[in-house]
């Protein structure tokens, strides 16, 4: 027996089954990576936004009011083609035809004989080279000149307000991140002054032996660090899981959620999920200790 | 070693329980503290081992004046003093020997190195065959043992004792008293508080009395 290592007891004992606390950390770090998964579609999305439409411009030209041998839409739409082909910057032109223009209303309308009455606008579709900077203002009122009824619509309108759309998910997802944060150090700081009562006894006695606030911090901070971590990383498992199998019904032709974007996530920003129980961790970690030390300074 | 001047105490707004209680205990010498029950024993010792601040007077330990001392210097003066409690205090969810290691992990010890040494003491107080048991297991004499080991395993500087053998019959008094007497040959400063005037008769030590609070010098060791 002599001389044999020995297992160290651990200063404070072992808590039996799931605390409260245990749950409560569990279904917050669930919402929480609810939350940071939402946020991360929404900068997806945008970012898709962002990409499908920048680096296009759209001209129209409409149908003059009276149509006259020099004024009309085929001679106005080639003189605008040509002026696009002068523009440096600009990739590639493609002019909408009639039907190309009849199929983007037929949604709306529908393909009746009564859409071939309609003014419809002549559409060019440009692409703008990639970091090419192109003067819209300049460009608008070249064609004016040869096409007095076209505009230019480079999309922007779209996109800002597209981006303002996901920015509002992104920043509603970040607030609800933080009042999680704020909700679990709540919650650990009261069950760490719930554990010192408890285990009053325990921290009167190595108060007197002369431990340090630091030492008896220690063993509370790394119990509290320890369960939170598995009981937030069993919550952040849940929201991977629900955002797999949402990614899942996608995959299968099931609209999860009806008018939402995709909503599986991909491998990166499923381990980017995994944050939360890190993060649940250092916030417990620190609140214990700071509860702790908090207490021990109210002792001679 | 410890002085106390004029010091007072009272819990709230109660009455005193120490009056101007003045003393001195050099390094190394060996005391009893007696007195009635009621007398102010346990509080005396709950200021020497810094778990209440006095009411009034000075107490300076180790050459520290408490009343001017900071803070943050008291664990390391609280590590110098051995104490047996009265209530034992021991951590139910830990071994005897867990119990007994204590002082020598907050010390920052590793166990490597104080395995040996806490095994040696739990045999020398007959508990060599108990060391894994968890003090509710234990009889209240074992208790008492185990609190003890714990109070001089360290080998402080200061052993406080109340009442140390009190659930012990006389033979493991005696081996318990020749383990304080051997740490005080050690150097280490002994005052123990106690009712039993057969440990006080058989000792030539200085017995120090409380009566009403106040402090009697009975005999000089």
């Amino acid at each position: 027996m002599s001389g044999k290592k020995r297992e160290r007891g651990r200063i404070l004992p072992r808590e039996k089954g799931a605390a409260p606390l245990d749950v409560v950390i569990g279904v917050m770090a669930f919402l929480a990576a609810l939350a940071l998964g939402a946020s991360m579609l929404a900068d997806r999305q945008a970012e898709g936004w962002r990409q499908g439409l920048a680096g296009r411009l759209t001209v129209q030209v409409l149908q003059p009011e009276h149509s006259t041998r020099t004024r009309n839409m085929e001679t106005e739409t080639q003189a605008a083609i040509d002026i696009l082909r002068g523009t440096p910057g600009i990739l590639a032109i493609t002019p909408m035809s009639d039907a190309d223009a009849a199929k983007l209303i037929e949604p709306w309308i529908g393909a009746d004989a009564l859409v071939k009455d309609l003014p419809l606008p002549r559409l060019i579709d440009a692409t703008i080279a990639p970091g090419a900077r192109v003067d819209f203002a300049t460009l608008e009122a070249r064609l004016k000149t040869v096409a007095p009824d076209s505009n230019v619509d480079d999309h922007t309108r779209w996109i800002a307000r597209l981006q303002s759309l996901a920015d509002t998910i992104i920043y509603a997802a970040y607030a609800i991140l933080a009042l999680i944060a704020v909700a679990t150090a709540a919650a650990v700081s009261f069950a760490t002054r719930a554990g010192l009562e408890a285990h009053h006894d325990i921290v009167a006695l190595l108060h007197q032996m002369g431990a340090h606030s630091g030492f008896i911090a220690r063993a509370f901070e790394w119990h509290y660090l320890i369960s939170t971590l598995a009981a937030s990383a069993a919550g952040a498992g849940f929201a991977a899981v629900t955002f797999l199998a949402l990614g899942g019904l996608e995959f299968a032709g099931v609209e999860a959620v009806p008018f939402l974007p995709p909503l599986g996530l991909n491998t990166q920003e499923l381990v980017w999920l995994f944050a939360v129980p890190v993060v649940s961790g250092l916030i417990a970690w620190a609140t214990a200790r700071l509860s702790v030390l908090a207490a021990l300074r109210e002792i001679y | 070693m410890i002085r106390f001047e004029n010091v007072g105490m009272r819990y709230g707004p109660g009455p005193e329980v120490l009056r101007d209680v003045t003393f001195q205990l050099e390094p190394g010498t060996f005391t009893f503290l007696t007195g009635p029950s009621g007398a102010g024993k346990s509080t005396l010792l709950k200021l020497m081992f810094l778990a209440e601040p006095p009411s009034r007077g000075l107490i300076t330990l180790f050459g520290t004046d408490l009343a001017t001392a900071r803070r943050s210097a008291f664990p390391a003066l609280r590590r110098r003093i051995g104490v047996v409690f009265q209530d034992f205090r021991l951590l139910s969810h830990l071994s005897a020997f867990d119990n007994v290691a204590l002082p020598l992990r907050l010390a920052g010890r590793k166990s490597d190195d104080y395995t040996r040494d806490v095994e040696e003491l739990l045999n020398w107080v007959g508990l060599g065959d108990r060391m894994n048991a968890r003090p509710p297991t234990l009889s209240g004499g074992e208790q008492q043992r185990v609190a003890i080991a714990r109070a001089v395993v360290g080998q402080p500087d200061l052993l406080l004792a109340d009442e140390p053998t009190g659930n012990v019959d006389p033979e493991i008094a005696q081996r318990l008293i020749r383990l304080f007497g051997e740490l005080n040959r050690l150097g280490t400063t002994v005052l123990i508080a106690t009712h039993d005037r057969s440990l006080i008769e058989r000792s030539r030590s200085r017995e120090m009395r409380l009566v009403d609070g106040r402090l009697v010098e009975l005999r000089r060791g």
